[in-house]
């Protein structure tokens, strides 16, 4: 098991993590930095500022309790259905391909594509937001149409890796590959 | 077949003229309109002008339009970007029905558009000595 240390498209630090369960059956996760206490309580700090400006200003205490909901909701919303933590790649070569997420609430989510579907792992480069990325993606062919890609399912979409991390996963990932045409 | 150059021509020259006068004209008759009273008007017997408060409503709309406009054109560009899972990133209609050339030996190969999956393996899976990738 080796784990490097990298960083994001946005600059943020990323850790890699890559295990070899056999020959033919390897796991990459991307984990990103946890959520921070400073931000946590810079983002609590503001709204509750606001919220007791406009209760000056407008003498209504519904105001304050107003900002104590949201603020409580909107920090378990977004821990449940925002901030991912952990994204992780499994490659089984005779099987298929596993991606999950998972979220900080803890919840799990898991996309499972089998191997017959999958044409090729590539880093593209597209253009997201003003800038132009690399991101890793699995080129999708219909089996019954093998020459012709159906769909593009990009990788790692919430910690976005910058090229080096890229690098590393797609050699893994083609020698895994090169396996199934022998 | 017609030029199409932007070479100054004699007709050019005479539209630009035209235009230029036409454009000093306007200019003028919008500011004899926005600032003489509207008693001098009537005495010299041009009755029927449009109300003076267009002359301040008309700039005002121009510049919120032009505003509107930037921020609009800024958001239909990010709109009709491709998303990171569209196709089009990879391939389209062109590339799909290319024909494929026969290579003869010590020619320039003919230009065509290349796989993802082939450049890929050129450019991370080659040895580091040929290529010099950051």
């Amino acid at each position: 098991m080796e784990e490097g240390v990298y960083r994001a498209v946005s600059g943020g630090r990323i850790a890699l993590q890559r295990r070899q369960y056999s020959a033919s059956c390897r796991e990459f996760s991307v984990r990103c930095p946890r959520l921070q206490l400073r931000s946590l309580s810079a983002a609590t700090c503001s709204v509750w500022l606001a919220a007791y400006g406009l209760f000056v200003l407008s003498q209504n205490s519904m105001v304050l309790s107003a900002a104590i909901f949201i603020t409580l909701i909107g920090l378990i919303v977004y821990l449940h259905f925002v901030k991912i933590d952990q994204e992780s790649l499994l490659i089984i070569g005779s099987l298929g391909i596993q991606m999950t997420s998972s979220y900080a609430s803890g919840k799990e989510n898991t996309t499972f594509i089998e191997m017959s579907q999958v044409k090729d792992v590539v880093i593209n480069e597209a253009i997201y937001m003003q800038k132009v990325i690399y991101y890793l993606c699995i080129l999708l062919q219909d089996p019954r149409e093998p020459h012709g890609v159906s769909e593009v399912v990009p990788l790692f979409q919430s910690s976005k890796p910058r090229l080096d991390c890229l690098v590393e996963v797609y050699r893994s990932c083609q020698e895994i590959l090169e396996q199934r045409k022998t | 077949m017609v030029e199409n150059s932007p070479a100054p021509l004699p007709e050019r020259a005479i539209y630009g003229f035209v235009l230029f006068l036409g454009s000093q004209f306007g200019f003028m008759l919008y500011l004899v309109w926005a600032y003489v009273p509207e008693s001098w008007l009537f005495s010299l017997g041009l009755t029927y002008w449009p109300q003076k408060y267009w002359a301040i409503a008309l700039p005002v709309y121009l510049l919120v339009t032009l505003g509107i406009g930037y921020i609009l054109l800024f958001g239909i560009n990010m709109m009709s970007t491709a998303p990171l899972n569209s196709m089009h990133t990879i391939t389209d209609n062109f590339a799909k029905n290319q024909q494929q050339k026969k290579s003869q030996e010590e020619a320039i190969p003919a230009l065509r558009d290349i796989p993802i999956s082939e450049v890929n393996q050129m450019f991370f899976l080659a040895d580091k000595g040929i290529c010099n990738r950051n």
